[in-house]
């Protein structure tokens, strides 16, 4: 039993080094992401796109598998699993990021940048004391919806053998023939999910004060 | 007099259809020129390169003597950066949309740039839009967020916000067009008022006996040139052109 609780620690812990360093990459990098899907220079936009329609039209479960098997595959050389869960995890959520920004910054009325401009403000102040915080508040629903999902798709990296949370839970479920590891894991999810809804529902009654 | 806007030869093209063909006008300083016309004309679009939302493609400008973009080989030739910055603060521009920052508190609307652009203190920006407020009437708003006024509220702070950079010359665009006509009456109240301190101001209104009242120079524009120039009595009321007379008529019932 003390054994089985260490384990799951340990298990825990990494779920939550895949979920905050997903998000400490993927959040910046969406922004660049973005960017790209709007920029005039057509095939930066193309490819860009095609990333993006790749990500979200195939499973990340495939995804993980295919950045962590191909360079094995193709080169030859194979390299840690963390790193290669890790990879895979930015590149996705970083299109799913971009998408949510996107819708954003594309939701604010030209009149702000506008009303900037003639102000005299430069396109720096603008973005981060203008544009930016009006975009971060209409985004925050979607945002903590897609947090939500990663939360639970940090069990996807057992897939390439990552001892996360479920895949502890799952072995020491079979090996004592018991679904307490199983319950205990989803208890964990639960929990973490709440924090994070709750996080996001202060962030947005923060933001409530003007519309 | 001496000149605030000196405009001549200017062009412009969206996607290859010209919708500004040689327009020139001048507004000396301390007076107020009103422009009028159809939809479509190229009005906003006038104001916007004078204000620097648009580029022109040809034409010469000078805004309190200093030059933005002069014709060369046809072509308009642009100062550089730094006066272009330099020569947007001497001009200011009311939107019609008002185009509040509406994450920011009235009062922060209008020193946000005081500290940011002019590098005022926190304090003197604060006089200052306090002393703006209570002119245009508002004072009691300060704190208040833009989602909590009324248009013509609205649209004073905007006009506020315009004037708390000490411009030399200010555009409206429209400024009442989003306005109910209550509403409409207390912003020309203050356009009039501005007026009467000599502010240098160009506006583009379809408030016609507005317009007639309070401007020195009134200009008809139709489909990228002006039509028709003049004094607000000659224009308004003895204008000579066919197409002048048509939409001065028109707003007459
Ligand atoms: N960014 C743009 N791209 C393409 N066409 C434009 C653009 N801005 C303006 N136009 C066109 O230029 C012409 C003049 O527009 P402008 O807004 O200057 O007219 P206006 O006189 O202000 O009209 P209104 O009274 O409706 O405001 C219009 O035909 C308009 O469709
Ligand atoms: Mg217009």
């Amino acid at each position: 039993m003390q054994d089985l609780l260490v384990q799951m620690l340990e298990g825990t812990v990494t779920s939550l080094e895949i979920f905050f360093l997903t998000l400490v990459f993927s959040l910046p990098l969406g922004f660049v992401v973005a960017k790209g899907k709007m920029t005039k220079i057509a095939p930066i936009r193309w490819i860009v796109d095609l990333y993006i329609q790749i990500m979200r039209g195939t499973p990340l479960i495939l995804q993980l598998i295919f950045v962590y098997f191909a360079p094995f595959y193709l080169f030859g050389t194979s390299y840690d699993r963390f790193t290669a869960c890790i990879l895979a995890f930015v590149i996705n959520y970083s299109a799913y990021f971009s998408e949510i920004y996107r819708s954003g910054l594309q939701s604010i009325d030209r009149g702000q940048y506008e009303a900037a401009k003639v102000l005299g403000f430069s396109k720096a102040y603008t973005f981060f004391h203008i544009i930016l915080p009006q975009v971060i508040k209409r985004i925050l629903p979607a945002l903590g919806n897609e947090v939500i999902t990663l939360v639970k798709d940090t069990a996807l990296a057992q897939t390439i053998g990552v001892a996360e949370l479920f895949r502890v839970a799952q072995t020491a479920s079979s090996r004592e023939f018991s679904t307490v590891p199983i319950f205990i894991a989803g208890v964990f999810y639960f929990v973490m999910n709440y924090i994070v809804s709750r996080l996001f529902t202060i962030g947005e009654k923060k933001l409530n004060y003007y519309r | 007099m001496e000149n605030m806007i000196k405009l001549t030869g200017l062009r412009k093209a969206f996607g290859g259809l010209e919708i500004l063909r040689d327009i020139s006008f001048t507004l000396p300083k301390g007076n107020v020129l009103s422009i009028i016309g159809p939809s479509g004309s190229g009005k906003s679009t006038t104001l916007r390169i004078i204000t620097q939302l648009e580029k022109a493609d040809d034409g010469n400008l000078e805004i309190a003597g200093e030059t933005l973009f002069s014709s060369v080989d046809g072509k308009a030739v642009y100062t550089t950066p730094d006066k272009e910055r330099a020569i947007g603060l001497k001009t200011g521009l009311v939107f019609q949309q008002f185009n509040l920052f509406p994450h920011f508190s009235v009062l922060r609307n209008i020193t946000e740039a005081q500290k940011a652009v002019l590098r005022r203190s926190k304090d003197e920006a604060e006089e200052k839009a306090i002393s703006l407020l209570r002119k245009m009437g508002i004072a009691d708003k300060a704190k208040q967020y833009p989602y909590q006024l009324s248009g013509g509220q609205q649209q004073r702070v905007s006009i506020a916000r315009a004037l708390a950079l000490d411009p030399e010359v200010l555009f409206f665009d429209e400024p009442t067009s989003a306005l109910d006509p209550e509403l409409t009456r207390e912003i020309l109240k203050v356009i009039r008022e501005l007026a009467e301190e000599k502010m240098t101001m160009a506006v583009v209104t379809h408030e016609m006996h507005f317009a007639r009242a309070i401007s020195d120079w009134a200009i008809f524009m139709d489909k990228g040139v002006i039509v028709e120039e003049g004094t607000p009595e000659a224009l308004f009321g003895d204008p000579q052109e066919e197409r002048t007379k048509k939409f001065i008529a028109s707003f007459e019932e």
